[in-house]
């Protein structure tokens, strides 16, 4: 009886301890951090905008947004057999999108996710207790890829809402499109802030964070997209006075797995190889054609167009580097055109997959020195681009005049084989209002309404406000 | 000499009896006796209690012996099952009194939370189900064996494999986002997504199943999906009895797809081919050569000179599938004193899968005691372990083995010249073929016999508690439990998979394993009072439980050889990653139960949960419920109503919760996955916020009206319950979408509202009784589930995965099937220039219907399709008896619901070179021969809206099913009269004997998708969507393994 009792008492002491115990129901995350208690030092933010530059592997991803519509939508890109939701993805090249399009809500998802990444940061680091110094950099930083995010949204949706801060989901329901013209208010501001605030290339300690250079590249590439050649002419003369770029001595030398921050790279986005934990680069292998005999699977994106392939003047060395004419099966060569420049040899390929090392230049100093001729109206700066390559000088008697008579076309012609396959193409037609005379006479089904996507319908039918895009 | 043993027998446990109650009586009066049955059959462990306080239990004779009774004291005798007796006895000395067995099971009792009820008392809609009910059933998991069974309770099959748990719905679906599972109390412990397989059904008492709110209120905030109670037996005083089982069984896939042979898919993939070709235009024509055109448009020379070298070709069906055997070998010893029962068991299973090298073993221990330490105290143990081992393969859908097989074009050998599975064999003949980038091979064996894998799971749950009797009435029960769960999993890949995959592969290598802690201490107080008519009975309770999940894998790669298959063997490492999570919940609970004059019962339960998974400000949440019945036939104005011998009416209203969410779903969480850079060749760290914090939020509710009678008439022979409930549940956890501007998707939102109202019908008649029985169960359930609100604007949500789309809007159930209707097949150009079609449609491309008649086709242009949940559901069993013999057949069936086909999508329009249904053969292949005008022209680029989701994919999941057929024959005596045998059966039980459906694919109860769960262990396939619930895409049949047919043969005897 006497044990019984001493039983009885222990149990309800067990309970009164843990009624007592309120801390019994406050479960604190194991295997994730708690964002409460999160942005409060340097280290807190070094990790946070390192999150905020991850949003880049998405937005140019192979299979990214930017990469389907700049190359698929354009003349130079096709793609045939593919893996996943093909009807979706087929969609871009034969502007047959539609609102429901998957691919198109991911993309959409995925660069406003980038944007909350950097957002959430943007609006902790003035509140921090972190060196005045520190948080300008951050900022610099952040609203440059911040600009490069939205120039590449208006550029594809065209009027786009503007979310500047970290919204609620209630607070997002009163946000509707803004113009093009607004949102390019915003890049400019944003990416002006950048050029003042950034140090120069040179300068940088951590290679691959954007500099003062990448932001006056996109400032000179947002003014040309806008029009604006006067003000593209003057900061990309800067760029250039800054000597902080040069052309590579040859046009291979700029490709290949180790080959990283060049004296040519301006903004560039680094991977690392090797095994799946680390930011590999995806380009080869979502680039190589639907197959899997080298032990990956081939994502057959963006297959080169026999088109793009013409476009080359013969002995134009930048033709081979770029594209590969097919493949060796067994012993059959099959002849499927894709590109060949992130091509890396010593790639890990394990389980399918293969972890290559080659970053993905989003600016170099050809692009700029292409920009900069076509802004200012002389050939000088597109020439050292063909001397480069070794091709005859335009003006001089051997370029192909008769068929680039004006230097518009010239400069076309050379970003179109310079830059190939590098996610210009479709922007570039679009600037230059190109896009429509080029590409139907090449017998594709463009319109001025094919020129925008469609918003997705999921988008609208959270927000009834969001508005569609003409046509569709 | 069969005499003799038997006397020895008999003897010994009566010494043994003997041995056992000697100590406990003192020596005086002395009464002695024989219990009968009413056929005047020995009735053993029938407890005879003096009035002064002696009592003991009958021996196996029924002879009984009960000593310090005083002259003229008056004796009681009672059983269960039969109506208990008080004689006095007198000075005789002898008592001899034969027992009638109970008329009705009113009296039986029912196992509710935390305690139990005589079925009379039941006001809420509870169902029990006996060990009689399943116990020749060949399940593994003892739901398996309810299916068809209970009103109410819809039990899906999804998918056949050995030890798949089906997926269980009581009274609907009540959550869009939260878990859909109900809550599993097994010997009193609650346990979220408890895995049954791990407790053998041989060793359970009875299932019960809480439906309505009421029943479920006392479980909280784990109710509202409804509750399961599973009780493990126990010994009966006075009898020790050895039970032994042995069955074997064979398991095969009756029901195959109808695919096309090597014949018809070359067909196939030559207009495929040239129709693509044709489509380009510029005077491009069918018989144009190879040489002309590019790479994806050529056709294998074999296919045009000789395509009869390919014959039929291979089934890839047959070689994956083989008929396979199981065995089942089973002994329990049970029995026990006054003081003292228990339950001592032991079971192996062993089955070999149907899918080729898959196989499911489980052992099983189970250990229950009951101890009765003083007049006041009793104690015990109930301790089960289980181990699995299994290999279980082809549940995971799309690119698992069964699918992918079916997917694998005939034209390939089994084995090619060189005893290899497949073309990618660089020195086969059939290489030839590598060139061609839309042939497809995903040889089964590639998968199951050049993997080795295996899965490992161990299981103990262990409940241990003191009853202590306070005063009269007033008893306290503690206890503590534990549940103990281990997972280990491995697998290895050979280099190259006998070149029978879709690619060659090194060798890789992983190993995961998992370790579950669950513990629970409950404390309860119950307090029984009788005085005059008024019967009363009080629960109060306070209980704690505590889970931790923790996970680890690794995974590597660079094997020199295939010799050694340990990740030690591997030269470089990836994948490596641990993880744990913790919930924890402390919970109030009380009920007090009352009745006058055993007619009158009015039942009233509350309970208070907290949860450390809910927002700091919402923690706790309090679920009421109230519960009324009322016996009529027990009022006077009913005596003379014969023809109704019992009728009862029950009302109940209460509330229960879900929280089936994640476990930190209330707090914003950092993640590190996508959140990395790097700088030249440098990785530098990141970390990004991936879920948005909500501190308000907590419970979803369901409150559920439920009306409901029992009902007996003409002399007991029809037997009639009924009950009608209307559940609204509202604060519906939800993952909210969100405008994707925000950076997120959804968020996890306490917003919404459903309904379900439903019918439940469950008619029991003896029609035939005497000799010969002929009894006839019947069951139906309807069920009506609707939306009633959903987030801001009750903006409809919309799910897709791989192009089926669900979409749940206001007014409609949840996860209506999305899409097109597609009517038919444009003959010519005419049609299609007579009718709005999309740009790109070629005549014999579908006619998609212009919903919206704006004379255009758009994405406007979709609309509901379909939805799998049934209109109805029932179950029919016959059972017929004479003598010994015993013949029951249950038919199952359901009614009124859609199933997605999503095979359509590789195997019902052009997906790169996959092969096809057999319907396909009768598509359009010019105007002449328009076909069946349902399957649309072979392309390679599915012109015209082929490929979007339509219609096409939708079918009539209605079926019935020859559910089970069992013959059980039970030995007479007089057969084992010389051996020490008794009670002896022998039978043959037939599940999933016939299905008659339309369904092209395997089963119509097939869901590849799992019901919604956080727990981990879930098998199946996930949806690729953003923040899906996997529960959403019930009813989609992405390539799942087929239920076969298992016939088993059995034996079981006591001993």
């Amino acid at each position: 009886m006497k044990t019984i009792s001493r039983i009885l008492a222990f149990c309800f002491l067990a309970v009164m301890a843990f009624s007592c115990k309120k801390s019994f129901l406050e479960r604190a995350p194991i295997s994730n951090a708690n964002a409460e208690n999160f942005f409060k030092t340097k280290a807190d933010f070094d990790l946070a905008v390192n999150a905020a530059y991850n949003s880049l592997y998405t937005t140019y991803h192979p299979e990214g947004p930017v990469s389907y519509v700049s190359e698929q939508m354009s003349d130079n890109a096709i793609v045939y057999n593919i893996s996943g939701i093909e009807a979706d993805k087929w969609a871009f090249k034969d502007y047959a999108l539609r609102p429901n399009n998957t691919m198109l809500y991911q993309f959409w998802q995925e660069c406003y996710k980038g944007l909350y990444n950097i957002n959430v940061v943007l609006s902790k680091i003035d509140g921090a207790e972190v060196e005045a110094a520190y948080k300008e950099g951050v900022k610099a930083e952040l609203m440059f890829l911040r600009g490069l995010q939205y120039f590449n949204l208006v550029r594809i949706w065209g009027d786009v809402p503007v979310v500047l801060t970290p919204l609620t989901g209630e607070e997002s329901y009163a946000v509707s499109r803004s113009t093009q013209a607004d949102v390019y208010a915003q890049i400019i501001k944003d990416v002006q802030f950048a050029a003042e605030k950034l140090p120069l290339q040179s300068k940088i300690t951590v290679k691959g964070k954007a500099s003062k250079g990448a932001a006056q590249t996109l400032l000179g590439k947002i003014y040309i997209t806008m029009g604006d050649k006067a003000k593209a002419a003057t900061v990309l003369t800067e760029v250039v006075n800054s000597k902080e770029y040069d052309l590579l001595p040859t046009y291979a030398a700029l490709w290949g797995g180790n080959v990283k921050n060049t004296k040519e790279s301006i903004f560039e986005i680094q991977h690392i190889g090797g095994n799946p934990a680390n930011p590999y680069s995806r380009y080869h292998q979502g680039f190589f054609p639907n197959t899997n005999i080298f032990q990956f699977y081939g994502g057959g994106m963006n297959q080169v167009t026999d088109d793009l392939w013409n476009e080359y003047e013969t002995g134009d060395v930048r033709q081979d580097i770029s594209i590969s004419k097919g493949y060796q099966n067994g012993n059959v060569f099959v002849a499927q055109k894709f590109p060949k420049k992130w091509l890396d040899a010593n790639a890990v390929v394990q389980g399918g997959t293969a972890y290559a090392s080659n970053n993905f230049m989003v600016l170099r100093y050809a692009d700029a020195l292409l920009m900069l001729a076509e802004a200012t109206g002389n050939a000088a700066s597109l020439n050292l681009v063909r001397a480069r390559a070794g091709m005859p000088l335009f003006g001089t008697a051997s370029y192909p005049t008769a068929k680039y008579p004006t230097l518009e076309l010239a400069i076309e012609h050379e970003r179109r084989v310079e830059l190939a396959l590098e996610f210009h193409r479709w922007f570039d037609l679009k600037r230059t209002n190109r896009a429509i005379p080029v590409l139907s006479a090449k017998g594709k089904a463009i319109t001025q309404d094919k020129l925008l996507v469609p918003v997705p319908e999921i988008v609208r039918q959270q927000n009834p406000v969001i508005t569609q895009n003409k046509g569709y | 000499m069969n005499f003799k043993i038997y006397k020895t027998f008999k003897g010994l446990l009566l010494l043994t009896f003997a041995l056992l109650t000697l100590q406990v009586f003192a020596q005086t009066g002395e009464v002695t006796g024989k219990i009968t049955d009413e056929k005047g059959g020995p009735l053993p462990g029938v407890t005879v209690q003096a009035k002064s306080g002696a009592s003991t239990i009958s021996a196996p004779d029924g002879t009984f012996r009960l000593r310090n009774v005083p002259a003229g004291e008056s004796l009681t005798f009672s059983s269960v099952g039969y109506t208990a007796k008080t004689v006095n006895a007198g000075n005789k000395g002898t008592v001899s009194i034969s027992l009638d067995a109970t008329a009705s099971t009113l009296n039986d009792v029912v196992v509710v939370g935390y305690g139990t009820q005589t079925k009379k008392a039941v006001t809420g809609s509870v169902v029990s189900v006996g060990f009689d009910r399943f116990k020749d059933r060949s399940f593994s998991n003892v739901t398996q064996a309810l299916a068809g069974q209970v009103a109410g309770v819809n039990i899906t099959q999804a998918q056949g494999a050995p030890g798949q748990s089906p997926i269980i719905r009581i009274r609907g679906i009540s959550s869009i986002t939260a878990g859909t599972n109900p809550l599993m109390v097994v010997d009193g412990v609650p346990l979220e997504n408890f895995n049954l397989n791990m407790i053998n059904p041989q060793d359970i008492e009875s299932v019960e199943v809480l439906k309505d709110a009421s029943s479920a209120a006392i479980y909280g905030s784990r109710g509202a999906n409804g509750v399961i109670i599973i009780t493990t037996k126990l010994g009966k005083a006075g009898r020790s009895t050895v039970s032994a089982g042995y069955e074997y069984g064979i398991q095969k896939v009756t029901r195959k797809v109808n695919m096309m042979d090597a014949q018809q898919w070359i067909q196939y993939y030559i207009d495929a081919h040239n129709n693509a070709w044709v489509d380009l235009g510029g005077g491009r024509q069918a018989g144009d050569p190879n040489s002309v055109r590019p790479s994806n448009y050529k056709i294998p020379e074999d296919f045009i000179t000789n395509p009869a070298q390919f014959g039929k070709g291979t089934d890839w069906q047959d070689v994956m599938f083989r008929t396979a055997p199981s065995q089942n070998a089973q002994v329990s010893v049970s029995g026990g004193t006054d003081k003292t029962q228990f339950l001592f068991s032991t079971a192996y299973l062993s089955q070999d899968a149907v899918l080729d090298r898959n196989y499911y073993k489980r052992l099983t221990l189970r250990s229950n005691i009951r101890h009765k330490v003083s007049e006041k105290v009793n104690v015990g143990l109930n301790l089960g372990v289980t181990a699995i081992y299994d290999r279980t393969d082809g549940t995971q859908g799309k690119s698992d083995v069964i699918s992918l097989g079916i997917q694998s074009d005939p034209i390939f050998p089994v084995y090619n010249e060189n005893g290899n599975l497949g073309y990618r064999d660089p020195n086969s003949v059939w290489n030839r073929f590598i060139s061609y980038g839309d042939m497809n091979l995903w040889h089964p064996y590639s998968l199951t016999r050049f993997i080795d894998k295996q899965n490992k799971s161990f299981n103990t749950l262990g409940t241990g508690f003191l009853e202590y009797s306070i005063i009269k009435g007033l008893k306290f029960r503690s206890s503590i439990s534990a549940n103990l769960a281990n997972s280990k999993n491995d697998f290895y890949v050979f280099k190259n998979q006998g070149y029978g995959y879709s690619s060659l592969l090194n060798s890789s290598a992983s190993t995961g394993n998992s370790f579950m802690l669950n513990w629970l201490t409950e404390n309860t107080l119950n307090y029984d009072k009788h005085f005059g008519d008024h019967s009363l009975n009080i629960l109060a309770g306070y209980t704690a439980q505590e889970q931790r999940d923790e996970a680890a894998g690794a995974s590597a790669a660079g094997f020199a050889n295939d010799l050694v298959q340990t990740l030690n063997a591997g030269t470089t490492y990836n994948g490596v990653s641990s993880f744990a999570t913790e919930w924890s919940m402390l919970s109030y609970l009380s009920r007090v139960n009352y009745n006058f004059k055993n007619k009158y019962f009015l039942s009233g339960a509350i309970r208070r949960d907290g949860s450390s998974r809910f927002g700091s400000q919402r923690r706790w949440g309090y679920f009421p419920s109230m519960s009324a019945g009322w016996v009529v036939s027990d009022e006077d104005f009913m005596k003379n109503v014969n023809a109704i011998n019992f009728l009862k009416f029950r009302a109940s209203y209460g509330m229960s919760g879900n929280n089936q969410i994640p476990n930190y779903g209330a707090i914003s969480l950092l993640g590190a996955s996508n959140a990395n850079y790097a700088s030249g060749g440098t990785l530098l760290n990141g970390q990004s916020v991936t879920t948005i914090p909500n501190e308000l939020l907590r419970w979803e509710k369901t409150s559920q009206f439920n009306i409901g009678f029992d009902m007996r008439f003409l002399k007991n022979r029809v037997n009639l319950s009924a009950d009608f409930y209307n559940s609204i549940t509202k604060d519906m956890l939800l993952n909210v979408p969100i405008p994707d501007i925000t950076g997120f998707s959804t968020q996890l939102t306490n917003i919404g509202r459903m309904q379900n109202r439903g019918v439940e019908l469950a008619l029991t008649t003896k029609n035939v009784v005497g000799d010969f029985n002929w009894t006839t169960d019947v069951n139906f359930s309807l069920n009506r589930n609707k939306v009633l609100q959903l987030g801001p604007g009750n903006a409809p949500i919309i799910y897709t995965d791989y192009a089926v789309a669900v979409k749940t809007e206001v007014g409609q159930p949840i996860s209506n099937f999305y899409g097109y209707v597609f009517d038919g097949v444009f003959k010519n150009q005419k049609e299609i220039d007579g009718y709005p079609h999309d740009a790109t449609t070629k005549p014999g491309d579908p006619i998609v219907r212009d919903v919206n008649n704006d004379g255009k086709i758009t994405g406007d242009d979709r609309t509901n399709i379909g939805n799998y949940q049934p209109d109805f559901i029932g179950g029919i069993t016959n059972t017929f008896s004479y003598k010994g013999l015993e013949v029951s057949a249950m038919l199952q069936g359901s009614f009124g619901g859609e199933i997605t086909n999503q095979n359509v999508r590789y195997l019902g329009w052009w997906n790169n070179g996959r092969n096809m249904f057999s319907g396909v053969v009768n598509r359009w292949r010019s105007e002449a021969e328009p076909g069946d005008g349902k399957h649309f022209r072979a392309t390679l680029a599915n012109t015209g809206l082929q490929s979007q989701y339509s219609n096409y994919w939708v079918e009539d999941a209605s079926f019935v099913r020859i559910k089970n057929i069992r013959i059980s024959y039970t030995l007479p005596e007089k057969l084992l009269a010389r051996t020490p045998l008794k009670n002896t059966r022998i039978y043959i039980n037939a599940e999933n004997v016939h299905l008659f459906s339309k369904y092209i694919n395997y089963d119509p109860e097939n869901t590849t998708y799992n019901a919604t769960s956080y727990s981990a262990g879930a098998n199946g396939l996930a949806p690729s969507g953003i923040q899906a619930p996997s529960g959403a895409f019930i009813g989609v049949d992405y390539g799942s393994y087929p239920v076969p047919r298992i016939i088993t043969f059995g034996i079981k005897t006591d001993l």
